[in-house]
């Protein structure tokens, strides 16, 4: 590589076209729209713009805390499987993965939805449709959605965890004295919460931030900061430094989490370095 | 403390491996080796006395109480792994201190026992290392220190040494002996190792396919083993199938052999077992003389093991002599013959 300086930046060279014009430049642009003027302080002002980011940090939270315990129970059944089945069932379960948003809506919308199957099916038991679709469509059917996409996410970080955890250590714990309980609260529990967190961050990051299955279930309905920025920036005569402001919080928020997670991810992954 | 099994069996759920019927006791401050093939049972065996398993039928003794069903924590028993099962995220004094601290001693009193415990195990200097910073020889003390500290009523040893290189391994062997003396502790060590094992323990015990087969000193286990499958596993052997012809002569494949028959009657089919060291590569004027051709010759330094080719089989001898070998001669007193 050093051999050739040129021939590298010659390489590197459209990858380096496309981050500037792609990234640096719409990034440079919202963020200097979002600090002209008032842009930031019209956001801090403006009520509803708060609390739908008060919404939004609610239901991620609540998506990625729903997530973590469903992720955690698969992927402990996982890491005890032999590999070779366990790979074959992580590739069925990192399907959600590759859909966009918006098909995973309409799926909901196809099971759940006022004509869905289940909703039906459940019509059948003596069930009001319209009750049932209205689940769908508020907030816990957002988080039912959501879930459904960031358990994958959850399960994938965590299996390589748990599988490389040694369980002789609960054995050894437990000879020593200790219950089974003190055993994983003293020498599981610390070694998988590193991982644990940066999962939490990284889906709660992912949830704060997206919006086209929440646009497909509940229009703009419900009030979030996402859906917010979407009908900012789809009105015509939009007050776009106001849009660029919301933008630069969402991204403050969603870059923070992430943040937070790589932080928590490397310090496990520096401590199991040294094994 | 003492520890006893009587009649011990568990199987595992569908393939039906696991023990069956062991009866096995350690006095106080006895060293015990558990050997045998890899699946024998011997690991298994372990973890029933250390609760890791419950039985389905059978006693487990510590102390003279029965601890078959009594949870592993209330064992009061201190378990080496082949891993160690160190804590990775506690330092090595963290590691020895826990099981102090499960115990409820106050953070000072088992700082100062996990030091005093590293101390001895000569580690006083890695007190705030992470198992990660250790070597495996370090960590294993560690390990053993951890097992120790709470003064347990016996010690069981899973494979302690099987993840540390040859050169260790002898170094440590004698290490975790001297410890173990010191300590005056019931300790049952499983290994498959059978060198290890004789070297180490005062008495051994050989398992195969969950069973018992003879639990003896070292030195007994290799003079009179019980059957072809002990004399085989411990040490060298030459095993040979014969039928007694009379009284003081066995036919075997490569020729008849005088030698003691005992209580084995003529016509009754028996294995003939002796050992490489009592073959004589100078065999003027021996009862039992056999000629050949070396066909493997081992050089192994202070001795070399070879193999006779002879008429109808092949003979495993040893000697110090660095000279050509053409005849052994294999005294009648070297020769065992074992029931089949």
């Amino acid at each position: 590589m050093n051999k050739a300086p040129a021939l590298t930046l010659a390489l590197a060279a459209p990858g380096l076209a496309v981050l500037a014009l792609f990234f640096l430049l719409p990034l440079g642009v919202v963020v200097a729209e979002a600090f002209r003027g008032d842009a930031l302080a019209r956001f801090l002002a403006n009520r509803e713009l708060v609390a739908s980011l008060l919404n939004s940090l609610v239901l991620g939270v609540e998506a990625a805390a729903v997530a973590l315990v469903i992720g955690i129970a698969v992927a402990l059944h996982l890491a005890r499987l032999p590999p070779g089945r366990r790979a074959l069932i992580q590739v069925v379960i990192a399907l959600p993965l590759t859909f966009s948003g918006l098909i995973i809506a309409y799926g909901f919308i196809l099971v759940l939805g006022r004509a869905g199957f289940v909703t039906m099916l459940l019509a059948r038991l003596g069930a009001d449709p319209a009750t049932v679709a209205s689940f769908l469509f508020s907030e816990w059917g957002l988080v039912l959605a959501y879930t459904y996409y960031l358990t994958p996410r959850v399960i994938l970080m965590l299996v390589p965890v748990f599988a490389n955890f040694d369980e002789r250590q609960l054995q050894a714990a437990e000879s020593m004295g200790a219950s089974r309980l003190r055993a994983l609260a003293d020498v599981m529990v610390p070694q998988i919460a590193p991982t644990v967190a940066a999962a939490f961050a990284l889906v709660a990051a992912v949830a704060i931030g997206a919006y086209g299955t929440a646009l497909a279930l509940v229009g703009t309905q419900i009030n979030i900061l996402p859906l917010r920025l979407y009908s900012m920036v789809a009105d015509s005569g939009a007050d776009f430094p106001l849009a660029a402001a919301v933008s630069v919080v969402l991204l403050a928020v969603c870059s923070l989490l992430m943040a937070a997670a790589e932080i928590a991810a490397a310090s496990s992954e520096a401590r199991h370095a040294q094994h | 403390m003492s520890v006893a099994v009587e009649s011990l069996s568990f199987a595992y759920a569908p393939a039906g491996a696991g023990v069956s019927g062991i009866t096995l006791s350690l006095e106080a401050g006895e060293f015990c080796a558990v050997i045998g093939p890899s699946g024998c049972g011997k690991s298994t065996l372990l973890r029933l006395i250390a609760g890791f398993l419950t039985p389905d039928s059978g006693a487990i003794r510590i102390g003279g109480q029965d601890m078959a069903h009594v949870p592993a924590r209330r064992r009061d028993l201190g378990v080496v792994f082949q891993s160690y099962a160190l804590f990775p995220h506690m330092s090595a004094a963290e590691n020895v201190a826990y099981p102090l601290k499960l115990r409820g001693a106050p953070r000072a009193e088992r700082l100062r026992r996990a030091g005093e415990a590293l101390e001895r195990a000569r580690l006083s200097g890695m007190a705030d290392r992470l198992p990660g910073q250790l070597s495996g020889g370090q960590q294993q003390r560690v390990a053993l220190a951890r097992a120790l500290v709470f003064q347990p009523r016996a010690l069981l040893l899973d494979e302690p040494l099987s993840a540390l290189d040859a050169a260790h391994r002898a170094a440590m062997r004698d290490e975790i002996r001297a410890i173990q003396r010191e300590h005056g502790i019931a300790t049952l060590h499983v290994t498959h190792d059978q060198e290890e094992a004789l070297s180490i323990a005062d008495r051994v015990a050989v398992m195969r396919d969950g069973r018992l087969l003879q639990v003896a000193t070292p030195r007994t286990l290799y003079d009179e083993p019980a059957d072809a499958f002990v004399a085989g596993f411990v040490g060298h052997a030459n095993l040979l199938d014969g039928v007694v012809r009379a009284p003081g002569l066995v036919e075997t494949a490569i020729g008849t052999l005088a030698c003691a028959t005992g209580d084995h009657t003529a016509g009754s089919t028996v294995t003939v077992f002796f050992r490489p060291e009592a073959v004589r590569p100078d065999p003027e004027g021996a009862v039992n003389r056999f000629e050949g051709r070396v066909v493997r010759d081992r050089f192994l330094g202070s001795l070399r093991r070879f193999d006779l080719a002879v008429a109808g089989g092949c003979i495993l001898g040893e000697t110090a002599s660095r000279r050509d070998i053409a005849a052994v001669g294999i005294p009648p007193e070297g020769i065992r013959l074992l029931r089949r």
